[in-house]
């Protein structure tokens, strides 16, 4: 049981999130589900980046009245990756918005989702 | 200074403030926008001074007022400066360029590319990996944005795919990112390096993971369908931003990053870029998008900087240069492409012919083709040399011709993309408009490309002894191509008169005799110019860049300097080729075994320089590193240009459908450079070495196959002048066999045919280009009869075929009595056969050339022609009498050459008497046998002209062919065809083994090239596919294996 | 030898080569008439031709090249002769030498090809198809017969050591078996399989063919061109049998053997031309490169190693 740490099971589901992603991304033939492969695969690493910033029996990076601040250090968790799961989680959203408007605009030209109908590009 | 943080404050600032300024109006916010890219160009530029004037050390900005881990840092150093600086002028440069897009579109457009070149800015600068991680991502993302800049159905489609790709992709990166700072509790890209996380358990992989992922960026082959669509589809402007900006910065990303793997990592990079930059190329070759195409190109670029970087351990110092080389000639000239594209607006290659409608616009393409490929003057050129240099010098014998075979196939797709352009159909196509914001970005660029060029080679020790003044000499000529055809031509006949008075003091015997060829030839060629009316568009600029590069082999002292004029003169003659009507294919074949040879020659010259410190032309004297092999390569370099047996198929196309005064330029002149190559090289090789013997006993058969096969081909030719060009083949032949024997009578034979093939090459191929011009066809049964017409040159073709088979007393003869002499003094009995058998047969195709041009019937539509022009005829008949001179008065010529042979060759020399020279085997007086055959044929002569002075003129009458006209009239000549008996018995000869086994490469390549890039099916999917496989196979090799 | 001298009996050298070329082609001409039961021409037959041409009151010129034809074939023919020597006397420099170089062999085979030249240039310009057919013909099948010619030639010039055919007939002096028929008997079978082209009766006569296109080239000519053609002709035929004469039966030593050497060589391509029929241009040309090109590359391998 030793294994079975809160860190290990969160890289176990971000794993476990990227590699149904990418599953999700590969064989998928709706643009949307694929899109939400993306997410899933992004949420995977999101995971990954909050396990790894885990530190046993210590408080989120917020240093409010349940954190000492004089020796916060010493009570919360790594900050950092926090810092780095809020920006990719930003990034994520933009692009993932991107991907929706060029989606839109394919739909608009073809009235279909299907990502093997878009085949007008290639050799 | 400005404080480098400014480039992205500033971007950053007028980004958010576009919103505001917006309400200024379209033409106001575009403005401030420029003026900001102006700025961060400027703040570069600064920087980059600084740095390369040696004052400024290298600077590290802080954020936020802390120091790393905790903060994040940009670095600001010589690299950095430079990048920045690629990176914001082609900011700058493209959005001028895309001004007109700007202002049809909203004004968030304004917004996305800044903030797309302030990312660019930040992934060179950034020395935090999370930092470059988010900057990557929003390039990626404004890239994608800038696609709706021209949307459409199948610009979407790209965007989407592309968007996709590159998130997978930055996933990559983060998952690695993440362990890294698990294991090492650091972002910084320094302190990554420092703790060498390879050597921690996992470590590995979370490298492997970062390091693919930069490198799936670079778009590696064949994961890379998703940037080959973006290239396709978007709109020109933004494909320049990607190739230039975009993949630099990419670039630049990699070469920092790949420390945290360390040194083992190298080697695969390298293969990695090998593999792109063959495989790009190689499906380049099917391409017809110009685009796609530049697409395919920019990848292939990118596989070779990938490789270079891979080297940087042992390209040591010089890993700075090889790169700036490339890069930079790429940066430009992809970008100068891309933007053409966008101003000609042809999106098949076919349909790029328009652009000769405008032609100063051919030039700068032409110029960024050859920037691409590594011709000199331009920066590539300078790197290519030294990077084959320090490769072969540490023994990468193996990545030499893997450069070299790829940059091959890149020449392929794109010369033959120029071919489309020079003489392509252009009478359907529409001329193009032109927009002086989209012409100024290119115009800049082709400047540059110019001036970098010379900047690279001043950076040198050896580059910068190179003559850049008959470069100049054709820019003049090119500034003044408006001019009508007279003052050009004088002004160029006296622009080489002078050099040629400036230069012949220094040379030595040899170079002198070659230069006497090149330059006092190529003068005499021009005057036939005299005759052409109106302003010749074109033809001094490249007619002087040829002699330019002649020159310039003559006068290199150093290696490099030799393949810096040799180069120069493949695209002068290349340019002047391809100037005839029907030259496109021939002119393909011919820069293409240029190329190829000039590539073997590169990889040669690089063997010899190897335990050199110098790179002077005497190294070619004493090769230490694998000599047989460095000689073999040097001289097939040469015999590409020699056109010897199995390298010759270019020619006979490229010399018979040349222009009537560049025939003779092309042949009796241009094919001497390979003739002083060989020369060089076997001087170098030396007359006592055994350790040769095979390599020129290799040559002097291959020498006496050209001769035969040559003369052969020429047999069955209807076309007069590829007739004598394929006899050009069979007299170069005798060259390289007489070079080959390796002994002073053989050099003396084949310097005399040097000497007869300048003399009466260029009389036959000057007087039957004057006389294709009045007659206006090559095929000759549609000549005939003209001695009526044209005496003049008739005597003028009869003189020299007379002199070519060697018929004695003329010229010709004592080429072939060295020559026999010499071979069989060597014991070379049977090469000696096959020589003489040809001069049989080079007698059936001469006596088939004058007789169907000259005599039996006159053709109707001939009976008013008039005889040759003057201007030909002057040139014709300078060389007439030096051929005659020569006849009568050899010692006068062979004196003074066997001396100078005897430099070389001091043993086994011609003795003489007065003027009669003695051998081993014989002896023989030229004045002697021209006295007592000249005085026969006196005699006889008198006697019939007294006895038959009342002779009747007969007139010529028309034959009727029994009232019929005949379907095929040609049937009817009976010179056509006229050797068919000859066909029947030695057919088995002229099978074109040669030509087919070329085609069957050709073929093979591009079916190969067909067939694999159906890998780009199209589906967004499968390139996720591509990724992903991408990934586990290089995992497997470079981790599992 | 003063060079008076020498000029008189050069010229008294060509004066005999001259007539025993045109009493040599009679005779032929005679045995094959003979041969097919007629009667045949009278032996002077080719002096009352020649007597003729120079004496017709008209003649015709189609224009300068026609004119030069036969000049340049005559000039061929004398060279020829000028430049072999012929009769051997012991001395480079004897009497019957002319001004040859001591008889330069890359030099006669080069100017052999000066006479066709002239004729071939000359009847061109007449315009008629079948003299450019006879001379297409001719020059390629010279061109094949080069091959088994030169390949014994270069095989005895380096049997010798020498390109010089006075030294070959020096060193086959002494005794009928250091000819280089004994000596070299590839080369010498080459050589003579070789003659018959060179000599151009039939199975080779591809250059007149008669019945087929008339006289080839000689159909433009007459009158005092068609004197020279014929004088030059009878040169000819006298000189390439004295080639072959002095490079394998071993020259001569008078003008007597000369006579007696070049009649057999002549009659010998006569005589096969009496048995077989004309061959077709490609039929020809191949002939050369079966039989009489093994034996020439045998020569040179026996003589190479």
């Amino acid at each position: 049981m030793q294994y079975l740490t809160l860190q290990n099971i969160g890289f176990a589901t971000g794993f476990i999130l990227i590699l149904i992603g990418i599953w999700g991304f590969l064989t998928q033939k709706n643009i949307i589900k694929i899109i939400i492969s993306f997410a899933l695969f992004d949420t995977g690493t999101h995971l990954l980046l909050v396990a790894v910033a885990y530190i046993k029996d210590r408080t989120a990076p917020i240093i409010d009245s349940s954190v000492n601040s004089a020796n916060a250090v010493n009570e919360i968790v790594d900050p950092v990756p926090h810092a780095l799961a809020l920006t990719a989680i930003v990034i994520g959203l933009g692009i993932t918005a991107l991907m929706l408007t060029f989606t839109l605009k394919l739909f608009k030209h073809k009235k279909s989702l299907d990502i093997t109908k878009y085949k007008d590009l290639k050799w | 200074m400005v404080d480098p943080i400014h480039i992205i404050s500033s971007a950053l600032g007028v980004a958010f403030a576009i919103g505001i300024v917006g309400k200024l109006g379209k033409n106001v916010t575009i403005a401030v926008m420029l003026s900001t890219l102006a700025f961060m160009a400027f703040i570069s530029l600064q920087w980059f001074m600084a740095f390369f004037s040696g004052e400024q050390e290298t600077t590290q900005i802080f954020t936020a007022g802390f120091k790393p881990p905790i903060s994040i840092n940009l670095q600001m150093g010589f690299n950095e400066a430079l990048f920045t600086l690629l990176v914001n002028v082609v900011g700058l440069l493209g959005g001028i360029y895309l001004i007109d897009i700007f202002k049809k579109q909203s004004k968030n457009v304004l917004t996305v590319f800044l903030v797309l070149i302030m990312g660019l800015n930040v992934i060179i600068m950034t020395r935090d990996i999370f930092n470059l991680f988010v900057f990557m991502e929003i390039v990626s993302i404004s890239i994608a944005g800038l696609v709706f800049m021209d949307e459409n159905l199948k610009s979407s489609q790209a965007g989407l795919k592309y968007l996709i790709a590159t998130s997978v992709i930055a996933g990559m990166l983060l998952i690695g990112i993440i362990f890294a700072y698990y294991f090492t509790g650091t972002l910084n890209i320094d302190d990554l390096i420092a703790t060498n996380l390879t050597t921690i358990k996992g470590g590995g992989i979370v490298v492997f993971l970062i390091l693919i992922s930069i490198i799936l960026e670079l778009k590696p082959f064949p994961a890379n369908g998703w940037a080959l669509d973006v290239y396709e589809s978007s709109t020109p402007g933004l494909g320049a931003i990607i190739s230039a900006a975009a993949a630099t910065a990419s670039f630049f990303v990699l070469s920092k990053v790949m420390d945290i793997a360390g040194q083992e990592w190298y080697y695969y990079i390298s293969l990695i870029g090998a593999i792109t930059f063959i495989g790009s190329n190689l499906l380049g070759l099917k391409q017809d998008n110009a685009k796609r195409l530049l697409g395919y190109s920019s990848i292939g670029q990118l596989g070779l900087l990938m490789i270079i970087l891979g080297f940087r351990d042992i390209l040591g110092d010089q890993t700075p240069y090889v790169i700036f080389g490339i890069l930079v000639s790429h940066y430009f000239a992809k970008a100068g492409l891309f933007w053409l594209s966008g101003i000609v607006k042809a999106q098949k290659l076919t349909d790029w012919a328009v652009i000769r409608k405008k032609p100063f616009f051919l030039f700068l393409m032409g110029t960024f083709l050859f920037a691409l490929i590594g011709f000199p003057p331009f920066p590539s050129f300078f790197a290519k040399w030294t990077l084959v240099m320090e490769l072969v010098g540490s023994g990468n014998v193996t990545w030499v011709i893997i450069v070299l075979f790829g940059s091959m196939l890149e020449a392929v797709y794109l010369f033959r993309w120029f071919g489309y352009a020079i003489k392509g159909e252009n009478e359907h196509l529409e001329v193009f408009k032109i927009d002086l914001h989209k012409m100024i970005p290119v115009w800049i660029v082709a400047l540059a490309l110019y001036a970098v060029g010379y900047f690279t080679a001043q950076m040198t020790e050896v580059g910068a002894t190179i003559n850049f003044i008959p470069l100049a000499f054709v820019g003049v000529l090119l500034a003044i191509d408006f001019l009508p055809v007279f003052v050009k031509n004088t002004i160029a006949i006296a622009g080489m008169l002078l050099h040629f008075y400036f230069v012949y003091p220094d040379l030595d015997d040899i170079r002198l005799l070659f230069e006497v060829i090149f330059i006092i030839g190529g003068a005499l060629a021009l005057i036939a110019g005299y005759a052409y009316k109106g302003k010749r568009s074109g033809f001094y600029p490249v007619a002087i860049l040829m002699y330019a590069g002649l020159t310039g082999i003559i006068e290199a002292s150093t290696t490099l300097e030799f393949f810096y004029g040799w180069e120069l003169m493949t695209a002068g003659s290349y340019f002047l080729i391809i100037r005839g009507k029907r030259s496109m294919p021939h002119g393909l074949s011919y820069i293409l075994f240029s190329i190829g040879g000039a590539y073997a020659l590169l990889a040669g010259l690089g063997m010899a320089h190897v335990g050199h410190t110098t790179f002077g032309m005497d190294i070619l004297n004493n090769i230490q590193y694998l000599p047989v092999w460095a000689y073999a390569l040097i001289i097939i370099g040469f015999l590409t240009k020699t056109a010897a047996l199995g390298l010759h198929i270019w020619l006979p196309g490229a010399h018979g459908e040349a222009e009537s005064d560049v025939s003779p330029m092309v042949s009796a002149i241009l094919l001497k450079a390979g003739v002083f190559g060989l020369v060089l090289v076997l001087i170098g090789m030396g007359a006592e070495n055994n350790q040769y013997e095979m390599l020129t006993y290799a040559l002097g058969w291959l020498g006496a196959l050209t001769v035969i096969l040559g003369s052969i081909m020429a047999l069955f030719q209807e076309d007069a002048k590829r007739l004598l060009a394929y006899s050009s083949i069979s007299q170069l032949g005798y060259i390289v066999l007489g070079l080959a024997v390796m002994s002073h009578l053989g050099w003396l034979g084949a310097f005399t045919y040097v000497i007869n093939h300048f003399l009466y090459k260029f009389i036959l191929f000057m007087t039957l280009g004057a006389v294709v011009l009045r007659v206006g066809t090559h095929n000759m049964y549609q000549m005939g009869g003209l001695i009526k017409r044209m005496p003049i040159a008739f005597i003028a073709v009869l003189i020299s075929i007379i002199a070519l088979a060697g018929i004695p007393p003329l010229s010709g003869f004592a080429g072939k009595w060295l020559f026999y002499n010499a071979l069989i003094a060597k014991g070379w009995y049977f090469q000696g056969v096959i020589t003489f058998i040809s001069s049989g047969i080079a007698f059936l195709y001469l006596w088939r050339l004058i007789h169907t041009v000259f005599l039996g019937q006159l053709k109707d539509n001939h009976r008013n022609v008039k005889d040759i022009s003057i201007w030909f005829s002057i040139p014709i008949f300078v060389l007439l009498i030096g051929l005659l001179t020569f006849s009568f008065k050899p010692e006068w010529v062979l004196q003074p050459l066997g001396n100078m042979i005897a430099e070389f060759f001091p043993t086994g020399q011609l003795t003489w008497n007065g003027g009669t020279a003695i051998s081993q085997y014989g002896y023989w007086s030229g004045s002697v046998l021209g006295i007592t055959i000249g005085s026969i044929f006196m005699l006889i002569l008198i006697w019939l002209l007294v006895s038959t002075r009342k002779a009747h003129k007969v007139k010529q009458f028309d034959i009727t062919y029994s009232g019929e006209r005949p379907e095929r009239p040609e049937t009817t000549h009976v010179a056509y065809n006229v050797f068919e008996g000859v066909y029947k018995a030695i057919w088995i000869a002229t099978i074109p083994l040669v030509e087919t086994f070329w085609t069957r490469v050709t073929n093979l390549l591009h079916d190969t090239a067909g067939f694999t890039r159906r890998l780009y099916s199209g589906d967004g999917q499968s390139y996720m596919l591509h990724i992903v496989v991408f990934i586990v196979i290089t995992y497997l090799v470079i981790i599992g294996g | 030898m003063n060079i008076y001298v020498k000029l008189a009996y050069t010229l008294l050298g060509l004066l005999i080569v001259i007539n025993w070329g045109m009493l040599m082609g009679a005779t032929m001409r005679k045995i094959g008439a003979r041969m097919a039961g007629r009667h045949g021409i009278p032996f002077h037959q080719p002096w009352i031709n020649l007597l003729k041409n120079f004496s017709t009151r008209t003649t015709i010129t189609h224009g300068i090249m026609y004119y030069l034809g036969p000049v340049f074939r005559l000039s061929g023919g004398v060279g020829l002769f000028l430049f072999m020597p012929m009769v051997f006397t012991g001395a480079v420099d004897g009497p019957w030498t002319n001004f040859s170089f001591e008889g330069d062999l890359v030099l006669i085979l080069y100017f052999q090809v000066f006479g066709m030249l002239g004729m071939a240039l000359g009847a061109g310009e007449g315009g008629h198809p079948y003299s450019a057919m006879g001379i297409a013909r001719g020059l390629a099948q010279h061109a094949a017969v080069e091959l088994p010619l030169t390949l014994a030639i270069v095989s005895i010039a380096i049997q010798y050591d020498t390109l010089s055919i006075y030294k070959i007939v020096e060193a086959q002096q002494g005794s009928i078996l250091n000819w280089v028929l004994f000596t070299n008997p590839f080369a010498a079978a080459a050589i003579i399989l070789a003659m018959l082209g060179a000599l151009g009766h039939s199975p080779f006569n591809l250059v007149k063919a008669p019945n087929e296109i008339l006289i080839g080239p000689a159909t433009e000519y007459e009158g005092t061109y068609l004197g020279f053609m014929m004088t030059a002709g009878a040169v000819i035929h006298v000189m390439e049998a004295v080639l072959f004469m002095n490079l394998v039966f071993g020259g001569a030593n008078s003008w007597l053997e000369l006579i007696v050497k070049s009649f057999l060589i002549y009659f010998w391509s006569v005589f096969v031309g009496m048995v077989f029929p004309r061959f077709k241009i490609e039929q020809s040309i191949t002939w050369f490169f079966k039989v009489p090109f093994v034996l020439g590359v045998l020569a040179i391998l026996m003589y190479s190693f």
